[in-house]
């Protein structure tokens, strides 16, 4: 469905290019030429952000992670967000932990908010995220995403729940 | 007159210098993890390679293809439903992390989409499509299932919320 739509995209661009023509269209080779240098004024903040993460993935172990749960539902999915926001690294990596969580007796809300965190949110990327979007967007987007981590969490864990 | 390029003007250029610096420090204080979070780094950075020459391509694409008014059209203020679904269904198609993106969807902003649709498209990037066979092996099908409608619903619930604070925005 996205590549149908993506093809009607391009077709009815194409059509508008026909019916408005009023400056010379740039070469692909100059536009590629456009974007691959503002994709490389990019580069230090980029280089940057993977430096971070590195350096998280050496220093922050997924023991020093399961430590931080205490036993309570609620008080555990909002370390679960936390802790999932100040992560790094794959999310496959995040299941890991998250299934070696759940053995470990901690809460599923946890768990979840804790997966869901680690992909939607990054205190890693902050510095990178203001730079590109501003504070005030990345204030409230990381927000809106650090309070639907925990709903989403605590949605399906009672969902689950109610199907068992 | 042929118009001047502006000149290369590259940013993030104190946070970098303050992680080598973060760096420099750790080499000094453990040789060894220092060592090991370069390599972690480096290992991070050729496998998001790939992405990096999508997202340029992808960004060449749209504004070759595509005008400014047109993109505003499919994902600006006169977008409507379609401007939600096509938002959702980029995040959850594309891939590696977040960062990775910030190029072209500044990019997308700079030609009038709107915030609530880059809100919807990182929140729906939580669903990872190569990843739902681990996800389903770790935590079973159901599981999968029920976090992954949530994720959507989500996604979409955080842009609005995101429509209505833009709306209350003075001036």
């Amino acid at each position: 469905m996205d590549y149908v739509y993506f093809v009607y995209m391009i077709n009815s661009a194409a059509k508008d290019n026909t019916r408005n023509r009023t400056s010379p269209k740039p070469s692909f080779q100059k536009v590629l030429r456009k974007s691959s240098l503002s994709f490389l004024a990019m580069t230090p903040l980029l280089l940057a952000t993977i430096g971070l993460v590195g350096m998280f993935q050496v220093l922050v172990s997924p023991e020093m992670l399961a430590s931080l749960f205490r036993g309570h539902p609620l008080f555990d999915t909002f370390t679960g967000t936390l802790s999932g926001a100040a992560a790094a690294g794959n999310p496959m990596v995040s299941y890991i932990i998250g299934g070696e969580l759940l053995n470990q007796g901690i809460s599923l809300y946890a768990v979840c908010a804790f997966l869901l965190s680690w992909v939607t949110l990054g205190f890693i990327q902050l510095p990178a995220e203001i730079e590109v979007f501003g504070g005030r967007f990345t204030l409230y987007r990381n927000i809106l995403a650090f309070i639907f981590a925990m709903i989403t969490a605590m949605l399906t864990t009672i969902t689950l729940q109610v199907l068992s | 007159m042929k118009k001047q390029e502006k000149p290369l003007t590259f940013r993030g250029k104190y946070l970098l210098l303050t992680v080598l610096l973060f760096y420099g420090l750790l080499f000094l204080l453990d040789r060894q993890s220092a060592l090991l979070a370069l390599q972690k780094s480096g290992a991070v950075l050729i496998k998001i390679i790939p992405i990096f020459i999508v997202v340029i391509l992808f960004t060449s694409i749209l504004n070759y293809f595509i005008k400014p008014k047109q993109i505003a059209r499919h994902l600006g203020h006169e977008s409507g439903i379609k401007g939600w679904l096509w938002a959702l269904a980029a995040g959850v198609i594309s891939h590696g992390p977040m960062y990775a993106w910030y190029s072209l969807i500044e990019d997308l902003r700079g030609h009038g989409m709107k915030d609530e649709f880059i809100v919807v498209f990182f929140a729906s990037r939580a669903i990872k499509i190569p990843l739902l066979p681990f996800m389903i092996d770790y935590f079973g099908l159901t599981f999968t299932v029920v976090l992954s409608f949530y994720m959507l619903l989500g996604a979409l619930i955080q842009g609005m919320c995101m429509q209505i604070i833009q709306s209350k925005k003075p001036g």
